[in-house]
């Protein structure tokens, strides 16, 4: 046994001198939690005060959607709605011109006469409802000459993302839907009014009357709303957690090379129970990550006005969750430590690999989002059975009986990559030949 | 000389895999207790397989080998206890002091407390390190390094001592401070196995010695014998030029 902790007091000791080696281990997964948040925060949600999007607006109509559009645009407090460049009027070709220098990430041209073909076809359509009643001559319906549909142009720049493009159409189309609504009501009303003389008709505002109740069931009482911070604090953490494979493999291939394993294995102590003692060492740094990145979560976040992270209500679930997945990255770093012949395989395959798994394991996008070949991918990834286990307690409000299966997951991966470890070990010597 | 060999050697083979010539081929040898056996040849002679394997850390292809009397394939953890090996690497760890590294390796023999403690002191004495005991490794010169290196496998107070070029790379002080010691160990009784390239320094240490080239012992002797035997060459450096030729070697 104390051979068993003199191999724990040395690895300490070791990582303890390594100054920089430290400051990676704990400073910089804070500070790519921290920041990673922030931009997160920032870029999606409504934290952002000030407008941030340009946007040159073009308004060729001079009429109630043109002016509507940019009206709802301004007050939406997302955009900055530009009209004129250098004092001079935005033209749709400068607009065009000023998306395709890059110097503007949007443009939107309302053409001229789109208010006044959205009136033409509301007129037939009133026109159509009271022919059928045989208020109106239906010659009149020749009379009116419509568009079947008119075209809003909105130039991106090539560099915006799909996401960011989708979320900003929908968001602008959103917008225009009511404002249309709107003016179809108001254009109705006229032509009644027009119809019928003596027919005063209130002015009639559109009110949507179909409204979207949003709630989050889970397994507490009291419902909690999600924010950016239970979202992606366990992802970055259990991301950076697995990144524990780089300093391992160092530590590791280091001690090959400088020659102090082949002292070693000439000493009446088994190769794994020095590994082990490697292995006890970097589960409690890992352990010692989470709690600094959680703490930042709930100390340091808020400070920056994001929401401080819930830790859920089960302290045992999140220790044991937390202690599992340090236990899966640790022993991912040993085996991948163990098989690699240098430093710079060992970077490369662990670096690499690891962000394939948090690709596949839905740590950067939502397992529900991918096609569905790559969601079957995705359940075979340690990192997709952490975080299902840090949003059963982080989000769900789960207890320890809902983290067992991601628990027993995890802690078979462990085992598994100590016993390809150990087979390896078996067989090819540490010392190269 | 004791009769019985603390170290028996019997057509001893060992083919690394991916390789077809043999690193060590078939050789058989006798090392006897209180003998300071000096295991020469250039690069690539075999010299470190042939340790290696004695160490215990690749099993032979062919061939028995028996330290102490007992069979190195089935009592590896035994014979563990009784060699000390000092690597030609510096294997030691350089963000940990002497004393931290001493007392790693001391503790991996089952030496712990004050047992181990004094005589971590009593080396570091020897040796002109006790100053420097807890100052990091990494800020050692290369001397102060070698004979940290040095301690480190005798700590446990071995039977048999596997030295890999002891002193390759330090300056004559530290050199001259090793061979010495080696010296007395081995009049307190230990056997010694050590490899160098410096002829003139294992003509003057060792009491035998085997020249090896190409995995097999072309030549095996007391130095004396082996300059007896050559009459024309002034020292060892000039017989081992014969016997392996003046060609360079990978």
């Amino acid at each position: 046994m104390y051979k068993h902790l003199s191999a724990i007091r040395k690895e300490c000791l070791i990582l303890l001198r390594d100054k920089a080696g430290l400051a990676m281990l704990f400073i910089m997964p804070m500070a790519l939690i921290i920041i990673s948040s922030l931009m997160q925060e920032f870029a999606w949600n409504s934290l952002s005060k000030d407008p941030t999007v340009q946007i040159l607006f073009v308004n060729n109509d001079k009429d109630s959607l043109g002016y509507n559009i940019e009206k709802g645009l301004r007050k939406s407090g997302s955009f900055e709605v530009i009209d004129s460049l250098n004092k001079v009027p935005v033209t749709e070709m400068t607009a065009k011109a000023a998306v395709a220098k890059g110097d503007y990430l949007i443009a939107i041209v309302v053409p001229e006469g789109t208010t006044k073909a959205i009136r033409a076809n509301v007129r037939i359509m009133v026109a159509r409802t009271l022919s059928g009643f045989g208020m109106i001559n239906p010659l009149v319906l020749n009379s009116i000459v419509a568009k079947d549909s008119i075209d809003i142009s909105i130039y991106f720049d090539v560099t915006v993302k799909n996401a960011f493009k989708n979320a900003l159409v929908s968001s602008i189309k959103a917008n225009n839907y009511k404002i249309e609504t709107e003016m179809v009501f108001r254009t109705f009303n006229k032509e009644i009014a027009k119809q019928f003389p003596m027919f005063h008709p209130p002015e009639v505002s559109y009110h949507e009357v179909l409204q979207f109740k949003e709630s989050f069931p889970s397994y507490r009482k009291k419902e909690l709303i999600p924010t950016t911070a239970q979202h992606n604090i366990p992802a970055w953490t259990i991301f950076a957690m697995f990144f524990i494979v780089i300093p391992l493999t160092q530590s590791l291939i280091k001690e090959r090379e400088e020659g102090s394993l082949f002292r070693l294995l000439t000493m009446p102590v088994s190769y794994m129970n020095l590994i082990m003692a490697k292995v006890v060492v970097y589960i409690v740094v890992c352990m010692l990550q989470t709690l600094f990145m959680l703490l930042a979560g709930m100390l340091l976040l808020p400070l920056f006005g994001i929401p401080r992270l819930q830790l859920g209500d089960d302290f045992i679930a999140l220790t044991l969750i937390s202690l599992v997945v340090s236990m899966a990255s640790v022993g991912y770093g040993l085996m991948i430590g163990t098989v690699a012949k240098t430093h710079q395989q060992a970077a490369a395959f662990g670096s690499i690999s690891v962000i394939i798994l948090a690709a596949m394991g839905g740590l950067w996008v939502p397992i529900y989002l991918m096609p569905p070949f790559m969601r079957t991918f995705s359940t075979y990834s340690p990192m997709n059975w952490a975080i299902t286990g840090y949003y059963n307690i982080f989000l769900r409000g789960g207890s320890l009986i809902h983290i067992l299966p991601e628990v027993t997951r995890l802690l078979l991966f462990f085992l598994g990559t100590v016993l390809v470890t150990g087979i390896y070990r078996k067989f090819k010597s540490p010392i190269p030949d | 000389m004791a009769d019985l060999p603390i170290i028996e050697i019997k057509k001893l083979s060992k083919i690394y895999k991916g390789s077809n010539e043999p690193a060590v081929s078939c050789i058989s040898l006798d090392i006897f207790p209180g003998e300071i056996f000096g295991l020469l040849g250039p690069n690539g002679a075999g010299k470190t397989t042939t340790i290696s394997i004695l160490c215990g850390l690749f099993p032979p292809s062919e061939g028995d080998i028996f330290i102490d009397g007992l069979d190195i394939r089935s009592n590896p953890e035994k014979i563990k206890q009784i060699i000390g090996v000092v690597p030609q690497d510096l294997a030691l760890y350089p963000t940990l002091s002497a004393r931290e590294n001493l007392t790693f390796y001391g503790n991996m023999y089952g030496i712990r407390g004050k047992e181990l403690r004094d005589r971590i002191d009593g080396f570091l004495q020897v040796f002109g390190l006790e100053k420097f005991a807890r100052r990091q490794v990494g800020r050692y010169s290369g001397g102060m390094k070698r004979r940290v290196n040095l301690i480190a496998g005798l700590l446990h107070h071995p039977k048999i001592i596997f030295l890999d070029e002891p002193t390759v790379g330090i300056d004559v002080q530290s050199r001259i401070m090793i061979l010495n010691y080696l010296k007395d160990l081995n009049k307190a009784g230990t056997t010694i196995i050590y490899t160098s390239h410096y002829m003139e320094e294992a003509e003057n240490l060792c009491s035998r010695v085997a020249i090896m080239d190409q995995g097999k012992i072309i030549s095996i002797g007391k130095p004396a014998d082996l300059l007896a035997t050559n009459p024309e060459f002034k020292n060892l450096e000039h017989v081992f030029i014969h016997l392996t030729g003046k060609d360079l070697r990978d």
